[in-house]
């Protein structure tokens, strides 16, 4: 997921200087889960610009209907279209994606162009939960996990070193950069020690190729998921979750 | 198609390392001006104390004039050899790579690969970090353009540069095992020579040595005689893996209450002669081919602290 937080008000507050009328959306995939875009997010952010003296039109995505995802956001854009048309701009409470696909949706689409305006910063591809996350992956387009015991060099390490650690690591294998986070260095060395592959650790990694991230990347599958389907096929599997009893683990040899 | 590794020798740095002499390198540091005036002072007073001095490239991700324009006027000036440091945080591997280049072009004999501090803890701290290698694929890198005449690409290259490449070690590292893995693998890539990053303690150095094992490289143990409180104090707090010891740290910080500047000098000189004697006298009984002093701005205490190697 795509970890965010709010700006500052006083930022958005510069950016909608001088636009009076103004939508607040929010996002019902990664905001919602950040409450960064979920519908307390977007009253709490409408009566803050009402308290400004902005005249507010709100919209809320539900729970797994994303800003970025157009397919179903435009749903939502379309069904508002003539308070769209005439506000001054759009603040937009998802992360920097949900912003320009809305953004170009609403301007090449819809043929409205708006400012449309970020409310919040994302922070990372994250992982972890249900309290705590840490930023795990950045996407590079040439997955080197292979090579570093399943720690990646380019995320987990502040200097994204292919061949770490550094002379900097603090006591208590902490950081340089950081004292709060683990030197992802030694952690890559504590493991492939436990997995019998410090030869792999002394062998040099060739530098990272970053022509595997010529961006900005496009991507295009052949068969999107469509709305229907996913919603009733994900069902049975989140009641399951909710209420039913732990999935046992499959014994050994079974089931080949 | 060069010659293999220990075949060549281009510097007296490296020719002084192979004949086995015990080698003293020297620190000069590069500031935020638009000349390198002082480091020239500086190096012209360490001319014949030391073979070779080190020219800091953005120490503690501080910016300063550019190392390699730095080592380039130090040594046509002085005559002093200089070791071009070249950290992999401000410069992706084409920058990189074209600075060897002109590292080669303008004379320079020796360069120290260093992945470098990071930015954050600078004096520009929005920089972008860039680290696009670190300071093993670097010192493959230069390895590769001297012996092979290739760049990283495979390309061919017009009269490689003629120079050697060292690398750092961290004795003090919180974990010795990985960071003496690491070491190996710099070893194994073609490093010529190793400089360790500051030590005090002489346990921490034999840890290290021990750890290490035997290798092939020969290795300057770095030590930094401070030449006020404030430059001690500043490593203690800033430097992660130095620990500075503290009766050291505190005989230092009582200089200061000395008020007559001369009769300061003097006290500074005895803490420092008195601490690292003992340290350089052990030093005698270690694997150490030479010794790296870094006393930045203070060439005074070099004569006396090699006499104790004598
Ligand atoms: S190497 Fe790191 S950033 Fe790249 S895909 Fe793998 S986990 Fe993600
Ligand atoms: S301390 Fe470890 S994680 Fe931090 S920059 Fe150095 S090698 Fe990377």
């Amino acid at each position: 997921m795509i970890a965010q937080e709010q700006k500052p008000m006083e930022e958005i507050l510069g950016y909608l200087d001088g636009k009076q009328k103004v939508v607040v959306m929010g996002c019902g995939g990664c905001a919602t889960f950040y409450h960064t875009g979920d519908k307390k997010a977007v009253n709490e952010m409408a009566e803050k610009l009402t308290k400004e003296g902005k005249e507010v039109f709100k919209i809320v995505l539900p729970f797994s209907f994303q800003a970025c995802d157009i397919d179903k956001s435009g749903i939502w854009l379309e069904k508002n279209r003539k308070e769209i048309e005439n506000r001054d701009a759009v603040l937009l409470m998802s992360c920097g994606d949900g912003v320009q696909i809305v953004a170009d949706y609403i301007d090449e689409k819809m043929g409205i162009p708006k400012s449309v305006i970020p409310a919040n910063d994302a922070l990372g591809l994250v992982g972890g939960g249900p309290t705590k996350f840490k930023e795990t992956c950045q996407s590079c387009g040439m997955c080197e996990l292979g090579k570093t015991a399943g720690i990646c060099p380019l995320t987990a390490c502040g200097k994204g070193l292919m061949n770490g650690p550094c002379g900097g690591v603090r006591v208590g294998n902490k950081c340089e950069i950081d004292e709060e986070k683990d030197c992802a260095w030694v952690k890559i060395y504590e493991r492939m020690e436990k997995l019998g592959e410090l030869d792999k650790f002394i062998e040099m990694r060739d530098p990272h190729e970053w022509s595997k991230a010529k961006r900005p990347r496009l991507f295009e599958i052949e068969n999107p998921v469509n709305i229907m389907t996913a919603g009733i096929g994900a069902l049975p599997g989140f009641i399951r979750l909710v209420i039913g009893p732990k999935p046992k683990l499959e014994e050994e040899g079974k089931g080949e | 198609m060069g010659e293999k590794m220990g075949d060549e020798v281009y510097s007296d740095l490296m020719r002084e390392l192979k004949e086995g002499k015990y080698v003293f390198t020297g620190e000069l540091e590069p500031e935020k001006a638009g000349d390198v005036n002082e480091p020239i002072e500086m190096a012209r007073e360490l001319v014949g104390l030391v073979v070779a001095c080190n020219v800091t490239d953005n120490p503690q991700s501080f910016a300063y004039v550019n190392s390699m324009a730095a080592s380039y006027l130090i040594q046509k000036e002085t005559g002093m050899e200089c070791v071009y440091q070249l950290r992999c945080s401000d410069r992706n591997r084409m920058a990189l790579l074209s600075d060897v280049l002109g590292a080669g072009a303008l004379g320079l004999k020796n360069i120290l690969a260093l992945a470098g501090d990071h930015v954050s803890l600078g004096d520009t701290p929005d920089a972008k970090p860039v680290f696009d290698l670190d300071s093993t694929t670097l010192i493959a890198m230069i390895r590769k353009m001297v012996d092979e005449g290739k760049d990283l690409g495979g390309n061919e290259i017009h009269n490689p540069p003629k120079l050697h490449v060292g690398g750092a070690a961290a004795p003090g590292a919180a974990h010795l095992k990985a960071e003496v893995a690491k070491v190996k693998r710099k070893i194994n890539v073609g490093v010529e020579y190793l400089q360790t990053q500051v030590v005090y303690y002489t346990d921490v150095l034999d840890k290290f040595f021990n750890e290490l094992g035997k290798v092939d490289v020969p290795i300057l143990v770095g030590i930094f005689p401070a030449r006020t409180f404030g430059q001690a104090n500043f490593f203690h707090e800033n430097v992660a893996g130095v620990d500075v010891p503290p009766d050291y740290l505190e005989a230092m910080r009582k200089t200061k209450e000395i008020k007559d500047k001369e009769k300061r000098k003097e006290e500074v000189d005895r803490v420092n002669i008195e601490f690292f004697t003992g340290f350089l006298e052990h030093l005698k009984g270690t694997p150490a081919a030479g010794c790296h002093m870094m006393a930045v701005g203070y060439p005074r205490i070099i004569a006396p602290l090699k006499k104790v190697m004598e």
